[in-house]
Parts: structure tokens; sequence; C-alpha cells
């Protein structure tokens, strides 16, 4: 068991999902070498590391909203290719953005069915089936245990941590098989990440979707996930389970990369060239 | 240990349990003083609050004329006006709520009517078959904007200034800038916008009455249309999403080139239909109908109707309203007696106030205060 009650992820489930050997450069930047991630099923993997890392790029990749320049992806044996966020979705990834892709404008169960309406033959119109979405939400919702004051209630008028929670949900509605969520947990108070962390370790509990999390709290690190993937100048410096590393060395990861660039930090670690 | 495994419990159980970190102090922000309580209204029912101005300006105006606004005969001609810049603004709010605009809808009406007339005198078209055409051109036009706009990321009010020009040379070009008299073809004619009335000889419930108001009835059935649009289709809500959120929307997968190049098109058959009905009205087609001014006047009747200049919100019973107030504005100040020059005055103060108006409910609402 680990600390917060959720039971080890079995050692035999199946890796879903390989990233081999990404690279990815805009213009004269490089934003990712040679980096690859394996994901299990129902496992919750933490990628971590300093601003410019290359953890947004490596799940832009993996969400079809940017194109690997050379590596591979193979989701369940199979080798694919995304050309639009679309595909990634059509193939069980569905990713939370920073930005939480939530529209101000439009209430909460609009949200939760924006590109996947509800529909219904009105005079041979097709209209959207307002009444069954509410429905709909507000269900689905409660058996989250995510409690919102309203679903009509205009995405504008919630707290972070509830606009961040509709996002989860809208995500997990379509039943993917990974989710990605870049930084759930940025510009949050503790209370309000309070709620996402407990919405993850739900999930985490079920084990029916793969998770895959940027994260800058390594405290909150230790207490979600199930391994940790350490990013650095666009490399994987350190891929360790939770149990195997703590919150010191990937403290000490992060100085000594900034300190002795990253083939030092590479090297402190163990991670020697393949 | 414990107690923290029973609130994480509490979260999983499928039971309609609430979270409880969700609930209490972080709900609904409320608005605390009077100035952000009045905006908080007004957010919410922009409309009425604008409806309202609406009906205070007929009552100053039927007071001061001595009782001569509220007659079939004048409020034919403001709701004429009403119908002409409230079509283009209808057109302007779908545009301005993906968070685009387009100047051009006044070269647009001055074309595509002139383009009816034209088949129709040279080559004997007939008028309803001329303004299918006409309604043609302007979507096309429509879609020219839109998609020079979103594929080479030029802004609409460039990309519209641009064939504003083009489209109002062309159209004083083609025929040497004549007017073209249209013949009349009953019943096309006065089903969309001539006026049959006559007050000695008509009761004021026939048919006849009824024709002087077709283009404002039309207005009122575009707008009808247009809301149905935007809140119970897709399209409707992949706009207001396009326009609230454009990074969400294309992430979630919304379309957002392809929508707002179809609002672009909206606009544009809007703004031929408008020309159109207004060429019926005299049976003449003008070539420089459209002037840009009546385009600004459109998007004053968009923003004094309560669409937001950030996108993502307006409406188009709105944007009619708006049109109603600009309209009663040019037209009443001249019945009690002011210079024509003075009712832009009171156009221009009525828009500055509305403006500022949004800006300030914009502003809350960018700060989420409201």
């Amino acid at each position: 068991m680990s600390p917060l009650g959720v039971p080890v992820l079995d050692p035999d489930a199946p890796v879903i999902l390989e990233m081999r050997h990404i690279s990815k450069t805009f213009g004269a930047v490089t934003a990712l070498v040679d980096a690859s991630i394996n994901l299990r099923r129902g496992e919750v993997l933490a990628l971590v590391g300093d601003n410019g890392a290359g953890k947004s790029t490596l799940i832009k990749i993996l969400s079809g909203f940017h194109q690997p320049d050379s590596g591979a992806i193979i989701l369940g044996g199979k080798e694919v290719h995304f050309s639009s966020p679309r595909d990634a979705r059509a193939q069980g990834i569905e990713t939370v953005y920073q930005d939480l892709a939530l529209i101000g404008d439009l209430s909460i169960f609009h949200n939760m069915f924006l590109g996947r309406e509800r529909h219904k033959r009105v005079l041979g119109l097709k209209l959207l089936d307002n009444a069954k979405m509410r429905d709909l939400a507000v269900t689905y919702l409660k058996t989250m245990g995510i409690s919102i004051p309203s679903v009509h209630s205009m995405v504008d008028l919630l707290s972070g941590g509830q606009r961040q929670c509709v996002a989860v949900a809208r995500s997990i509605y379509s039943s993917p098989t990974i989710l990605v969520l870049d930084e759930p947990l940025a510009a949050l108070g503790i209370r309000e990440g309070g709620q996402v962390l407990g919405l993850i370790q739900n999930l985490r509990r079920q084990r029916s979707v793969s998770i895959i999390l940027i994260v800058h709290n390594y405290h909150q690190v230790f207490e979600v996930c199930d391994r940790i993937n350490f990013l650095h100048s666009g490399a994987i410096v350190l891929d360790a389970s939770t149990t195997e590393t703590s919150e010191e060395e990937l403290i000490r990861i992060v100085k000594s990369g900034q300190g002795r660039r990253g083939t030092a930090a590479a090297a402190e670690v163990g991670f020697g060239p393949a | 240990m414990s107690s923290d495994l029973e609130t994480k419990k509490a979260q999983t159980s499928p039971a309609l349990e609430p979270n409880p970190a969700t609930t209490g102090k972080v709900g609904l922000r409320t608005p605390n003083t009077l100035v952000e309580r009045v905006l908080f209204i007004l957010s919410r029912h922009r409309e009425t609050s604008i409806a309202a101005v609406a009906i205070a300006l007929v009552v100053y105006f039927q007071i001061g004329s001595g009782g001569e606004f509220l007659t079939a005969q004048f409020l034919g001609v403001v709701f004429r006006d009403t119908a002409r810049i409230g079509l283009l603004a209808i057109g302007e709010v779908m545009l301005m709520i993906t968070g685009e605009i387009d100047l051009s809808v006044g070269s647009t009406f001055s074309i595509a009517p002139y383009t009816m007339a034209l088949l129709s005198v040279l080559w004997n078209v007939p008028l309803a078959v001329g303004a299918v055409a006409g309604i043609l051109i302007g979507v096309l036009v429509g879609a020219i904007n839109g998609i020079i706009t979103v594929r080479f990321r030029v802004p609409s009010l460039i990309t519209t200034v641009g064939t504003l020009f083009f489209l109002q040379g062309i159209a004083v070009s083609i025929y040497n800038s004549q007017p073209i008299m249209t013949p009349v073809e009953e019943p096309f004619n006065e089903f969309f916008g001539e006026s049959l009335y006559n007050p000695r000889a008509d009761a004021i419930v026939s048919w006849h009455s009824l024709s002087a108001f077709t283009p404002v009835l039309w207005a009122v059935v575009v707008a009808a249309v247009m809301t149905l649009v935007l809140n119970r289709t897709t399209f409707g809500l992949h706009t207001v999403a396009t326009g609230s959120n454009i990074t969400g929307a294309q992430e979630i997968g919304v379309r957002v080139d392809r929508v707002k190049v179809y609002n672009f098109m909206i606009a544009g058959g809007l703004a031929a239909l408008s020309g159109i009905v207004n060429t019926l009205q005299f049976s003449s087609a003008d070539p420089a109908a459209g002037s840009p001014f009546l385009t600004l006047q459109a998007i004053a009747a968009a923003v004094i109707g309560g669409t937001s200049l950030l996108g993502g919100s307006g409406t188009a019973i709105g944007a009619l309203i708006g049109a109603f107030v600009v309209a009663t504005l040019n037209n009443g100040l001249v019945l009690i007696g002011a210079q024509a020059t003075v009712s832009d005055i009171y156009l221009g103060a009525g828009i500055l106030g509305a403006m500022l108006l949004n800006v300030q409910v914009d502003r809350l609402r960018a700060r989420r205060r409201i």
C-alpha cells in the first residue's frame, strides 16, 4: 500500500503506450532529444523537470498538437500517427491543457459536451438537446463527486479548482485510455489543489485510465503518482517509481542540472549513454 | 492517516456525496459594491436594459413631437431604417461574437441589389432570381473576406477595408454609376420591402399597412432564426466558443477557422438581403446606396445592443433593438425639429456611452468578478 491507501500498480499491467526516441525542434530551439517514455495500464506517470525541459512539447506530441521530427508513438502495440488533436482523441487520448480549454462564455454542461454535442430532431432540424446534456452532466458530475452550484453556471463564474475539475471530468467523460494533464495544479491554492488531487487519486484508485501528469510541486508528485520521468533539456534523465526515488533526489537533479548541464545530471543519477 | 482515508473515500464513493472541497467558500463570486451589482445586472440582461432605453426614447419623441411618432406612417419609416441597419447589425453580431468584424457590408449592401437590377434591365431576369444571385454574391464576398482573414492571418479590420473599397469601386464602375430603376414584380416587391400603404385609403389593419412593415418583419424573422442558431445549434455553440476562447476551442476540436468563414458568409448574405430589401422599397438601385457610414451605424447598433467587444457574447435580438435605437435617434430628432446634424451628436454620445458600459462589463468579466 502506498501512503494514501492506493493499491500498488499491478507489476504485470501491460504497457499501453510507448513513445520511442522522440525528437523535436522549433526553428533553432531544440525541445526534445531522443526522449522515450512508456506507460502501463492504470498507471499514473509524472513528467517533471524545469521550465523549458520539453514536458509540454512531449505531451503536445502525444495529443496530436505537434508532430515529432523523428521517433514513433506505439499505442496498444501498434504504431500511430496523429496529425491533429482530433486523431489523438479518436485513439482514446484525452488531454487537459493548462489553459483548460474551457469556454468561459458557455455553461458547464455546454462545456462538457462541446465537440460531442447531443442532438434531437425538431421539425427535421438538428437542434441541440440541451435538456439531455444538462441531465447527463448533472448525473456525471455527481458520480465523480464534483459539486458545482449549477450546471447552468457560466464557466467564467467558477473558481480555479472547480474549473480544473470540470475540465478533467469533461476529458474523462469519453472514457479515454490515456488522460494527459498539463499542470493541473498550477495557479491553484492549497484547498483548490486538494480538490483536484482528490479527483486524480480517485481515478488512480480505479485504475481504469492511465494518466500522464505534468507537475511542478515534487511533494504532490509523490502523493498521486506511481512513477516519475524527469526531463532535462529535452531528454529523460531519470525514470523511477515513486518508491525508488525521493523528493531530495529530484531536487538534487534540478540543482546539479542547473549547475553542470544535462549530461552531468544524467551521469549523477546513473543514466549513462544507452 | 485513517481520517485522510475517509475523506478520500467520501470522494470516491459513486453515491451522491459532494466533494467537501468543492462546496462552500469557493463557489460563485458575488458582486459587492452597488456599481458592481448594477453592472452585474446589466451584464446578464443587456437586451432588457437597452430595450428600456429604446422605450424611453420613444416616449420622449412621442411627447416632443405632439404625438407624431407613434403613427403608422412614421413608424413605417423608423422600422425601415431599423430593418436596414438591423439586418447588417445581426451579421456583425455573429462576426463580433467570433472576435471578427466586417467593414465591407456597406459595399455588399450596394453591389448585391445593383446586380439584381442589372440582371433585370439587361437580360430581363426576374427580380426574385436576381435577388438570389445578389445574396449569393454577398455570401461569396463573405467567404472571400473570411478566407483571407483566417488563411493569411490578416486582421479582419484590414481585410474588409480592402473589400469595402474594392467592391464599392466595382459597383460604381460597372454601369457608369447610374442608378437603375427596377421593375415592379408583384408579389415579390411587396413581400420584400415595397410599401403599398396609403394612409388615406387603407385601413390600419390591412395587407397594405402590413406591407409597410415587411422589411422589419424580415429583420425579426432573421433575428429569430439567428437566435435559434446561436442557442440551439452546434454551429452557434462553436461560434461562441471560437470568440470566447479560440485556443481552447481549437484544442477541443472546434474548427475555428471554418466557423469564422461561415459567419463572414452569414454577414455577407445578410448585407445583401438588407440591400435588396432597401432597393425594392424604392424600386431603384443606387450603386452607392451603402456608404461606410451605414456600416458604422450597424456596428454601433450591435455595440449598443450589448455585443461584447472581446468576442464570445452578443445576441441577434440585442442587435435589432440597437438598430431600433439608432433609427429612432436618426428620425426622432428630425421629427421634433432638430437639425439633422444634431442627431449624430446624440448617436455618437449614445455609442460612446454604450461602449464605455460594455468595456466596463467586459473588464469585470475578464477579471471574473461577476
